[in-house]
């Protein structure tokens, strides 16, 4: 695997030669051998269209292309770090999340109101990411940033499971969202507010859930 | 039944029970759930006079359903103290829930709440059963006995059990090179008989900086 | 025997003086000293509890002034210290980093000075050339903060400079400057426009040579501790100007909860 998880605040990646690799900018820490960094103004792959797109979506992280042959560290702002593995399937995850991933890995961008109605505006309105989200799709692993550290929550037809919109952090496998509000909730927030909804995830795969209702 | 997911995450099964919580806490869960808000963390109307009273802001929330659910509080570690039948002494602001048959109420603390800033009086948690609460960093569990009284920073200071009396006493003396005044601290010392529980950290104090 | 915390295997550990370890890590964020009739010094604000007799007096108490001849040469920030002396067990931390001792057997290592919590007196404390960091020299214990567990690596390595907690023996810390990320499109836009601002990867502290470098998992957290200019004379760098690091986040305490700082970075 080319990303290893050093400590739970730090990941270490192999570079070898033809295999690039994309990582949040700034997040480098230290590298050993030759590796250059680029930084990508329209974020990894994808040409016009994934940037066009990225405009729209307001998602500008700034990404840039790690190549050579070496050994470079990853980290930033003292956030926790999990890498996920994936292995076919698409991972849905805010991109100010991500601190680095395989370029294997297909990005792409995707309207999350398409998936559930209004769970793309509320989510929008509760983390202030706008109505999309990244996307990685392929086989490759992939290093997410969450605010205390993250744990992961299985899915099953059986049991689907209720998130805090704030405190969700990235799902992947066969996984359908929608918003809900549990009974008495939306009484106790308030009901003008964005807070009054849970993402509701049914299916089958896994959510990631941080130990925080902040957003990086 | 509490449980800690990882050392940041409360979860806790549910059989038709209920647990009180930090109001906005829970951050997922499966099965069923109900969520009430509840007036003030004591009992009643007299709790809520109370609370009025001593203006500490503690917004609890009660939850009861079949299922688990996952409480968190801004990556804050989480500690479980087993109650059986003493008293739990706890800044509300690091309290994060407790089992629904627990009595909380308010406490006067004198001057340690003037010098964190968090109002004169504490949370106080009494009864038979759980309470998890809320440190940065985990906290150390501290024995105070008749022959071991404990010094403590205000700001590293999260909760107490047992029968202690505190005091305040004056921590350094800060003369430099240049007789610029670094002025003197307070240390919060107790002695009796029970626990301290102490964070690796330090809020903002007015007067805790050794 | 008390009657409290005899929870047993399901509660939390208990600790009383005699339990606590000694010169060890209670957990990853707490460390304790004992102290038997003697010293050490303290970076103020990191005691967080104590069991016994112990005195905490500013570095500056005409008491000490022979302790702080032989030990503490740093005396631009004689503020921040204190000196623990007496006996009894004491904890130290710092906002919930990781805390690690290190034990320097007629050694030498240079910290960044708002990562060091505290040191033994046998030691002596020194401002680095290299301004916000401080050298320790001889033999004895320290303990320093990191932010996640420190990383040890040998040269020739890069570094981020705000990932960077130390180093031992290497003679040359230099810096280093990426051609490749300095130039091209997005390099010209930020020498053109001054946005975008610095990060790690057009300027990295290199080590080459024999030694070990101590990396924490980044960076901006950990309050600058100032140490003050050093003096203005010919031969000194940075004499006469405040070493004031890098445009940090002010010292102000951080708030659980309030963690990175995506958009200073990204110039929000």
């Amino acid at each position: 695997m080319t990303l290893r998880e050093v400590n739970s605040k730090m990941v270490e990646a192999t570079v070898v030669p033809g295999q690039r690799l994309f990582s949040q900018r700034g997040a480098m820490l230290a590298y050993k051998g030759e590796v250059s960094f680029t930084p990508n103004i329209q974020g990894g792959q994808g040409g016009l269209m994934s940037m066009i797109g990225r405009r729209v979506a307001g998602e500008a992280t700034p990404l840039m292309t790690v190549e050579g042959s070496g050994t470079v560290f990853f980290g930033h702002g003292g956030h926790h770090v999990q890498v996920i593995t994936l292995t076919g399937d698409t991972l849905y995850v805010e991109a100010d999340r991500l601190l680095a991933f395989e370029g294997t890995l297909q990005q792409g961008t995707m309207f999350m109101g398409s998936q559930g109605g209004v769970m793309g505006m509320v989510r929008g309105q509760v983390t202030g990411q706008g109505l999309f989200t990244t996307t990685l799709k392929g086989h490759g692993a992939v290093a997410v940033m969450a605010h205390g550290g993250v744990f992961e929550i299985p899915i099953t037809p059986q049991r689907p499971v209720h998130v805090d919109p704030q405190a969700y952090v990235a799902h992947h496998g066969d996984v359908r969202n929608k918003l809900s509000s549990a009974l008495g909730w939306r009484d106790m927030v308030g009901r003008g507010s964005g807070e009054a909804f849970q993402l509701e995830l049914s299916g089958n795969g896994m959510v990631y859930v941080q130990a925080s209702e902040e957003k990086l | 039944m509490f449980r800690l997911q990882g050392s940041k995450v409360l979860a806790v099964e549910m059989t038709g029970d209920a647990v009180k919580a930090k109001n906005g806490s829970m951050v997922a869960y499966d099965g069923q759930m109900a969520f009430k808000k509840l007036s003030g963390g004591g009992e009643g109307l007299r709790g809520m006079v109370t609370r009025r009273l001593t203006g500490e802001q503690m917004t609890v929330m009660e939850v009861r359903g079949h299922g688990t659910c996952w409480f968190a509080d801004r990556a804050s570690e989480i500690n479980l103290v087993g109650l059986r039948g003493d008293k739990l002494y706890v800044e509300s602001s690091n309290l994060l829930a407790t089992d629904a048959g627990l009595r909380t109420g308010t406490t006067f603390t004198g001057l340690r709440g003037a010098s964190q800033g968090n109002g004169l009086f504490t949370t106080t948690v009494e009864g038979h059963g759980q309470a998890a609460i809320m440190s940065d960093g985990p906290a150390v569990v501290l024995r105070v006995s008749a022959q071991y009284p404990l010094t403590v920073d205000p700001g590293a200071y999260i909760a107490h059990q047992g029968s202690l009396r505190q005091s305040f006493q004056s921590g350094v003396t800060f003369r430099t090179f240049f007789g610029e005044g670094g002025g003197e601290a307070f240390q919060i010392r107790f002695e009796g008989d029970g626990l301290v529980y102490v964070q690796p950290s330090e809020r903002n104090t007015i007067a805790g900086d050794v | 025997m008390s009657a409290y915390g005899a929870a047993g295997a399901a509660g939390p550990v208990v600790y009383d003086p005699m339990t606590l370890p000694v010169d060890d890590n209670v957990n990853k964020y707490t460390f304790c000293v004992e102290l038997k009739s003697g010293q050490w010094f303290l970076q103020k604000g990191k005691m967080i509890a104590y069991y016994g007799a112990i005195d905490f007096n500013g570095v500056g108490h005409g008491r000490l002034d022979r302790l702080v001849r032989t030990s503490f040469h740093s005396p631009l920030h004689a503020s921040d210290w204190v000196v623990a002396e007496g006996s009894g067990k004491m904890l130290l931390a710092d906002r919930a980093f990781d805390v690690n001792s290190y034990d320097l057997d007629d050694g030498n290592l240079t910290i960044r000075s708002g990562n060091l919590l505290a040191f033994q007196p046998s030691l002596a404390l020194k401002q680095s050339i290299v301004p916000g960091f401080l050298t320790l020299i001889g033999t004895g214990k320290f303990v320093a903060a990191s932010n996640g567990p420190v990383v040890f690596m040998e040269p020739p390595v890069r570094v981020d400079p705000q990932a960077l907690v130390g180093w031992a023996d290497c003679p040359s810390p230099c810096h280093h400057y990426d051609h490749g990320y300095m130039t091209g499109v997005m390099g010209g836009l930020r020498a053109l426009t001054g946005l975008g601002g610095a990060s790690g990867e057009e300027h990295q502290f290199e080590f080459v040579g024999a030694g070990t470098v101590l990396l924490q998992s980044t960076e901006t957290l950990m309050a600058e501790q100032a140490t003050g200019a050093v003096p203005h004379e010919p031969g000194v760098p940075g004499g006469g100007v405040p070493a004031t690091g890098r445009p940090q986040q002010p010292g102000a305490p951080r708030l659980p909860g309030q963690l990175g700082d995506l958009q200073r970075r990204f110039g929000l």
